[in-house]
């Protein structure tokens, strides 16, 4: 009968387009060959192109091992790499981050290296503070940090002449001062790249942590020596005060939504002064084709009265999933990684601190932008480094919470008093528990 | 109630030849004059074993598509909702009962969220439905190249919502964007606006967004329905000298009211249900302006508080069924006093 | 509508017809041209509504630096698939759930339509963990089996409503010739009801070319990934990068844009077949 035949004709091809459609992701390997997955988090099309370089390098060295390397839109990325890890499978190497590592470490989700690490003599060409963050409280490693991050004044040389000032601001006074004054200016051009848009409050928390730093705990950023939230200091809200002006005189309006992408477009297309940023923002702004090298400079972050500025490093590594197979190969991964060309170059193309001392004395990290880097990590009195509670279980929680509060300040549905009470109140009762 | 039964045929339909079937069953056809004598016939069918085996045998793909890969996934999510289910620690997942409930209830934001979801809801479907019809009844009458028009007008409906978002975004962008550099060269504005930043059009600016992509669902919907009102009925009432608006409100509408009750309530069910245009255009901000539950349900689960976010899923859930029952309701009602 | 139209309703009519068009366009023209214009000048002043000079630098790096081929055939892969399979399945059940009476109808019906209200992200975690067991994460036809499962339901409801209208007497005549009632089903009623498949096919098409959640948390390689995937993934951490997404954007759209010019009126015609019910 004519359809049945059509019927088995249909079902026929359908069943061959849904093999089709299978059979392409049959794990690959046999003979041995080890494959291993590794996922990124803070992805960006550059970098991993990098990434993948340096994986080759690494397959080249190492014969029957191949990486193949997933990236997760950045929006989605943390969020997937806890389904991948829950689920137990499919990642071996994973990018982990200070403010991951806690909860997955909690979880069991990531593992101690501690034992495949032990003589590795990679150790001994990491600088202190790389280290001292691959290793927890407890002595254990569950991630070696890639790099770091840490804010300096990305400015305007140009725009700062031209509004008559001799050099770029000190001081976050000056800051207001210089922002305003370009501002107003009347030639169209912003003071300041202002963030009021996700992870809004942690610039906030570093001219507070500025206007505190005399009394500030190092091991918590967000605690004084006193046992007391920075807070609830009378400084902080000095700080908060000074920093809603400089929202509402010197910045665009449309900051309030500014996050990472915008501040950084917003200074590299030329139309504002002044960025408070991580160094990973030099290659980009670097490419720019709106201002050229010549009207751009960077300069050490920002001081308080108090003459002094806190930098809260953040970073970011690599680890091992706990439910990897190939735990040993994935090892060797982090090791090359962390170490020799692939480390320099990671380090150097993706503009961050370099966690190897060779690369801390190579002359590129002494020169242009990277100047108010050395100059910071020269004066370690005047640039006070804190560590921020950054890797709590309720971090997320609390940039959540902390961010929307900016933001209602911002728009006026909130005092800046009360958010400074809001957010004293939270972290005291997160440190009764 | 079951859904199922709510297929009121066509009260609409004034000829009523519906009427006189018996309730159980959902008389068929959108079409007054759909011939009575087919719906009896199949109604009473013997129910054997071997035809019970059949039917399931007919049904059994998609039962099993939609139980594995629909209902199981959301009763496992389901019973997060009742936990503490925290990603960031999950050493302690104890039963909390109601507590992620009482939270939400407790936390200002939902009421705001809630508020903004209505919005969200009414302020998209009342303009999408009104351009929707508008468009239909004009689509309605032949003209040349009127294949090409539509083909050309339906097409945001092939657009992803999250795409759209960031086109929106984009031409919202207060500095770059295309829609300031238009008002401005128009004269309409000399500063310009910053829409996704001011809480005050930060909605309006998803809400345009949002109707631009649904005018055509409805367009398309309103349309095929209109093509279904037989042309003798609407000669009739010419010769009755009805006037068009007359002709519309008395004639048209009651005959494809069902289909537009239905559209709405369909329709309502998914704007309140996508994240996507805001998603991708404010994320929910600023300051939670245009956060609406389901957008907030994501912001939720990214910070890992998957009990929260269930609990809130099964709010969103509970709020449609309840609002979907009291609807049909209402529908029925009318229905009958219509007849 | 039947009496002849006055000169004034017709410019309105037309008037309106335009503005609408001139609307829904323009979006679409707006991302065209920025796609063209090079990578610098997308953040220029003034704004240029015609690119000075045409630039196909955003094209050629978007298939430079990413798969975009590779996206493109896995979306039409997984769509095509998906959506003929669940049009299919929804035919049988459909078709059942308006032609018999049983005790359990009124409550399936309720559970396809209750999908409907579901938040996916509620399911997501659940999913994943689901389909890790199945071994069918970061696999075409994995995606493809949830696809079905997504559009399943709606599908159903719509084509109940278009056998709703076709009367009984068609396939019993068919049945009485010694067809099987599935016989009956595709030979007399398939053929009848072309124009509501063809509808509910497209909508299950557009809905699975245009997904971005499932798909994103399902899907690992890069060889794997899905256009909306893609196009999300040009939202970096420190910029977004407007140029490769809006070439992408275009080329997205077209395919879709040129089904539905040839669809939009199957899709009318279908719907209007089966008067859409619920």
């Amino acid at each position: 009968m004519k359809i049945t035949r059509m019927t088995t004709a249909v079902s026929v091809g359908l069943a061959t387009m849904l093999l089709a459609s299978g059979c392409s992701s049959s794990s690959g390997g046999g003979d041995g060959d080890v494959r291993l997955q590794m996922v990124e988090s803070l992805t960006n099309p550059t970098r991993t192109a990098l990434l993948k370089e340096l994986l080759a390098d690494f397959e080249t060295e190492n014969p029957g091992v191949t990486v193949e390397l997933i990236s997760p839109p950045t929006d989605q990325a943390d969020q997937k790499i806890q389904q991948m890890l829950q689920a137990g499978n499919g990642i071996d190497v994973l990018e982990v981050r200070d403010i991951t590592v806690g909860p997955f470490s909690a979880n069991g989700w990531i593992s101690d290296m501690t034992e495949v690490l032990d003589g590795w003599e990679g150790w001994e060409d990491m600088t202190a503070n790389a280290v001292d963050y691959a290793t927890n409280d407890d002595g254990q490693t569950y991630y070696i940090p890639y790099g770091f991050y840490g804010l300096s004044v990305f400015y305007r040389t140009d725009l700062v002449e031209a509004a008559g000032f001799d050099g770029p601001p000190e001081t976050w006074a000056e800051m207001l001062e210089q922002a305003t004054a370009i501002q107003e200016s009347g030639d169209g051009n912003y003071g300041y790249a202002f963030r009021g848009g996700t992870n809004g409050n942690g610039n906030l928390a570093t001219a507070i942590e500025a206007y505190v730093a005399d009394d500030i705990d190092t091991s918590n950023g967000f605690k004084l020596t006193d046992g007391s939230s920075i807070f609830s200091a009378p400084e902080a809200q000095d700080a908060a005060d000074m920093y809603f002006e400089l929202f509402a005189k010197a910045s665009p309006p449309s900051s309030v939504a500014w996050g990472y992408p915008e501040m950084v477009e917003g200074f590299s297309n030329g139309s504002t002064a002044f960025l408070l940023q991580d160094p990973e923002v030099i290659s980009a702004i670097g490419s720019s084709t709106a201002i050229t090298e010549d009207q751009w400079d960077t300069a050490p972050l920002v001081k308080g009265p108090t003459g002094k500025a806190v930098q809260a490093v953040a970073t970011s590594g690599w680890g091992t999933a706990e439910s990897s197979e190939h735990k040993e190969e994935a090892a060797e991964l982090i090791k090359f990684l962390s170490s020799g060309d692939a480390s320099t170059r990671f380090t150097k193309e993706n503009s961050l601190v370099p966690i190897l001392t060779s690369a801390a004395e190579d002359e590129f990290y002494s020169t242009g932008a990277w100047a108010s880097y050395v100059t910071m990590t020269e004066n370690p009195d005047t640039y006070i480094s804190v560590i921020q509670p950054r890797s709590v279980e309720w971090w997320t929680e609390w940039t959540q919470k902390a961010d929307s509060e900016v933001q209602r300040v911002l728009v006026g549905d909130m005092t800046s008093e009360e958010l400074l009470a809001s957010w004293d109140e939270y972290w005291m009762e997160k440190w009764a528990e | 109630m079951s859904v199922g039964d709510t297929r009121i045929a066509p009260a609409a339909g004034p000829g009523g030849a519906g009427a006189s079937a018996p309730p159980p069953r959902p008389v068929g056809g959108g079409r007054s004059g759909g011939p009575g004598g087919t719906l009896g016939s199949s109604q009473r069918r013997i129910f054997t074993v071997r035809k019970g085996l059949g039917l399931l045998a007919f049904m059994a793909p998609a039962l099993i598509f939609v139980a594995v890969f629909i209902y199981y996934p959301l009763f496992a999510g389901g019973q997060m909702a009742f936990r503490n289910y925290n990603l960031n620690n999950l050493t302690d997942t104890s039963w909390v009962g109601l507590g992620n409930f009482r939270d939400i209830l407790a936390d200002p934001v939902f009421y705001t969220v809630l508020r903004n979801s209505v919005v969200w809801v009414v302020a998209s479907l009342v303009p999408q439905f009104v351009i929707g019809f508008a468009l239909a009844l004009w689509l309605r009458r032949r003209f040349r190249f009127r294949g090409v028009y539509q083909a050309l007008v339906f097409f945001p409906w092939a657009i992803s919502g999250f795409l759209i978002g960031i086109l929106f975004r984009w031409m919202f962008n207060s500095e770059f964007g295309v829609i300031n550099d238009l008002l401005a060269k128009t004269g309409l504005i000399d500063q310009p606006i910053n829409w996704l930043a001011d809480p005050a059009t930060a909605m309006v600016a998803v809400l345009i967004a949002n109707i631009w992509y649904g005018v055509t669902f409805f367009a398309i919907m309103i349309l095929a329905a209109l093509q279904s009102v037989p042309d003798e009925m609407l000669e009739a009432a010419a010769l009755d000298g009805a006037g068009r608006a007359r002709t519309l409100f008395s004639i048209v509408i009651p005959y494809i009211s069902v289909t537009l009750a239905l559209t709405v309530l369909l329709r309502v069910i998914w704007i309140f249900n996508f994240p996507d245009i805001i998603y991708g255009m404010t994320g929910g901000g600023p300051a939670d302006r245009t956060h609406i539950v389901t957008t907030w349900m994501i912001q939720t689960t990214q910070r890992g508080d998957y009990g929260r976010a269930s609990a809130l899923g099964l709010i969103v859930i509970a709020v449609l069924l309840v609002f979907t029952v009291f609807y049909l309701l209402a529908m029925r009602e009318k229905g009958s006093k219509t007849r | 509508m039947i009496d002849t139209e006055t000169r004034s309703a017709r410019i309105v009519r037309f008037g309106f017809l335009g503005l609408w068009l001139l609307i829904t366009l323009f979006p679409l023209y707006w991302i065209t041209v920025t796609s063209f214009k090079a990578p610098g000048s997308i953040f220029s002043r003034p704004l240029t509504y015609w690119p000075t000079e045409f630039s196909l630098e955003n094209y050629i790096g978007l298939f430079a630096k990413s798969q975009f081929g590779v996206y493109v055939l896995n979306s039409i892969i997984v769509s095509t698939v998906a959506a003929t399979v669940a049009t299919l399945i929804a035919l049988l059940s459909g078709y059942v759930l308006s032609r018999f009476e049983f005790r359990s109808k009124g409550a399936l019906m309720t559970a396809f339509f209750v999908t409907q209200m579901i938040p996916s992200f509620i399911a997501l975690g659940p999913l994943y963990l689901l389909m890790t067991q199945l071994d069918l994460v970061d696999n075409r036809f994995g995606l493809i089996l949830i696809y079905i499962a997504v559009c399943i339901p709606f599908s159903t409801i719509m084509l109940r409503g278009f056998f709703a209208n076709v009367p009984d007497a068609l396939e019993e005549a068919a049945m009485i010739d010694g067809c099987s009632r599935i016989g009956a089903l595709f030979r007399i009623l398939v053929p009848v009801m072309k124009p509501g498949i063809v509808a509910a096919f497209i909508f299950n098409f557009v809905n699975c070319w245009n997904e971005l959640f499932l798909s994103v948390t399902l899907m690992n390689r890069d060889s794997n990934k899905t256009i909306p995937t893609a196009i999300n993934g040009f939202i970096s951490s420190f910029n977004i990068d407007w140029g490769p997404m809006s070439a992408a954007a275009v080329l997205t759209v077209i395919p879709t844009m040129v089904l539905f010019a040839f669809a939009s009126r199957w899709i009318v015609q279908g719907l209007t077949a089966g008067a859409v019910k619920g």
